[in-house]
């Protein structure tokens, strides 16, 4: 069973067309990103997921249950984490989750029971009892998706869920989707953070100007542009005019610096390793690495927006 | 190990009301709220009061329902656009509730709002005016009725597409301060003359009739229908509230 279906999703403002016409399916236990620069329709399309808007036309099927004809049992099914925290400020961390649970119909003693472990898990038990107020931007954020979480919701939509929170709570949160994952939650994610998707997801979208670009799993997207490989090489000392004559090695199409290293993009990595040997043995240069490197998903993700590859 | 799960309505209606508490802790009280729905009306009937020669029969019976009305109705008009604002009304939205169930919520929390406001003006009416009470019964449903009343017509007014509360109280102000002069507060219907029409066509009418039967014994229209004109203004904003909101929505 798919956890999410799409169907013909469209979505218009007047004569704009912010959404158009996607159609794709989420497998039930997936990690599933949702790509695309800014204005590109992903909240758009998370909100009528979500059932926040309706739909112009087309169908958003969760867990089977349309969610604008059966948005009860839909709804029962997810969780959610909008791009910005909304938490209560005048409710305690403890109320606040009290409340998100007795919105799912949780019994008091499993709400209570579930609080207390979301709480821990999120470091915030020592602040159970203080209003959201006086929390920073990353205890609400945490909050934020604990409360999302309180339901124990067999689908879980995150929106740009590491915003706001610092490199630690960024890895506990890529942590705790794995866990969820791992028991069993299909997780739905829009990101602008290209290595968290490549990182998590097992398949990706792309969204270009309210349509879909693209949908795979990252290492097959990367795979359609293996002109994008690439060897990447560190020289001990300086040689002379050292870009021009690596950008005549054979099959090297474009040579770009990387701090102390120097990259080259080609079709043909073993031609390209061959030449730089020689260059380094013929110059008398000490080689202090070379990797040879496959097309990133940020590669991917600009050319099909159009941007200009690094 | 067999679960047990609650009807569809009873669960509707609990979490209307985790709604209405949860609206009860944190908007009451707001100073928007102390100011528009406590402080204006009270203000605004002692500057009709004082000086004036009026019984204290037909004093009180306005100043109580005027109260109602401006507490009442400004619970929603405050406390939706204000959710907004702060994204957690999207948390109502996002959740199995119901529309109807949301605004039930918050328009009980605007309802026991106002019944607990409107203690204010019945001591300043019996310890202060020291005027009786000719029937309980009318008072406790004329009370109850008109708090559920505005309270429904002020979530109404906040489907307005607003995340500022100043924009919903600036509309209802416009609506309500008029309503005031044709509802029998200041003049009695029985006054108005020709115009005595206007009034039934005002929600403030029958609650403003039917809390002067319960003091003095005596009313424009009767009980029954004054009871009849509350349900049907009450259903009506209920029912508009919730297909605006509902619209609204489905645009956003």
């Amino acid at each position: 069973m798919n956890a999410i279906e799409v169907e013909g999703l469209t979505k218009r403002y007047g004569d704009f067309i912010a959404v158009n016409d996607l159609a794709f399916e989420v497998k039930e236990g997936e990690v599933f990103g949702f790509l695309g620069p800014n204005g590109a329709g992903k909240t758009t399309t998370i909100r009528m997921l979500t059932g926040l808007t309706a739909p112009t036309s087309g169908t958003a099927r969760i867990m089977g249950n349309d969610i604008q004809s059966e948005p009860f049992l839909a709804k029962e099914a997810f969780g959610t984490v909008p791009e910005v925290s909304n938490v209560y400020d005048d409710l305690s961390a403890w109320n606040n989750l009290m409340f998100a649970g007795e919105l799912y119909g949780m019994p008091r003693g499993k709400r209570a029971e579930r609080a207390e472990a979301l709480l821990e898990r999120a470091g915030l038990a020592g602040f159970m009892n203080r209003k959201a107020k006086g929390f920073s931007k990353g205890m609400k954020r945490k909050l934020t998706i604990a409360m999302a979480m309180v339901n124990d919701p067999l689908v879980l939509f995150l929106d740009e869920p590491s915003s706001g929170l610092d490199v630690q709570s960024a890895l506990e949160l890529q942590k705790a989707l794995r866990e969820m994952n791992s028991a069993g939650t299909t997780i739905f994610l829009t990101t602008h953070n290209i290595e968290d998707a490549n990182i998590m997801c097992d398949r990706v979208a792309i969204l270009v100007g309210g349509r879909l670009a693209a949908v795979d799993s990252p290492e097959r997207l990367k795979a359609t542009i293996q002109g994008t490989q690439s060897v990447r090489v560190a020289f001990g000392g300086n040689g002379t005019d050292i870009e021009d004559a690596l950008a005549k090695i054979p099959t090297v199409s474009r040579v770009t610096r990387e701090g102390d290293k120097w990259r080259l993009y080609t079709d043909e990595p073993t031609v390209v390793l061959d030449g730089v040997f020689r260059y380094a043995q013929g110059n008398q240069l000490e080689l202090l690495s070379v990797n040879t490197m496959g097309p990133s998903l940020e590669d991917i993700f600009l050319r099909l927006v159009g941007g200009k590859p690094r | 190990m067999s679960v047990k799960v609650s009807p569809r309505p009873i669960r509707e209606l609990a979490r209307a009301w985790a709604i209405a508490k949860k609206d009860l802790r944190i908007h009451y009280l707001r100073p928007g709220l102390i100011m528009f729905g406590i402080l204006f009306p009270v203000f605004l009937f002692i500057s009709f009061a004082v000086g004036r020669d009026v019984s204290p029969v037909v004093l009180v019976p306005g100043f109580v329902a005027m109260t109602l009305f401006f507490s009442a109705s400004s619970t929603g008009a405050m406390s939706v656009p204000t959710e907004r604002k702060t994204k957690t009304y999207d948390r109502l939205l996002t959740a199995p509730v119901s529309p109807v169930s949301i605004l039930l919520g918050q328009t009980l929390a605007g309802f026991f709002f106002a019944v607990a406001i409107s203690a204010i003006p019945l001591l300043i009416g019996v310890l202060w005016y020291g005027v009786g009470v000719a029937s309980v019964a009318a008072l406790v449903i004329g009370i109850c009725l008109a708090s559920f009343e505005f309270s429904a017509m002020g979530i109404m007014f906040a489907a307005m597409p607003t995340d500022n509360p100043g924009d919903v109280m600036m509309v209802l102000n416009f609506v309500r301060l008029p309503l005031l002069f044709v509802s029998g507060i200041f003049v009695p219907i029985e006054a108005m003359g020709s115009f005595g029409f206007a009034a039934a066509l005002s929600p403030l009418t029958f609650p403003v009739d039917l809390l002067r039967y319960a003091f003095g014994g005596v009313g424009y229209y009767g009980v029954v229908w004054d009871v009849a004109g509350v349900l049907a203004f009450t259903v009506l904003f209920f029912a508009l509230g919730v297909a605006l909101h509902e619209r609204n929505r489905k645009k956003a």
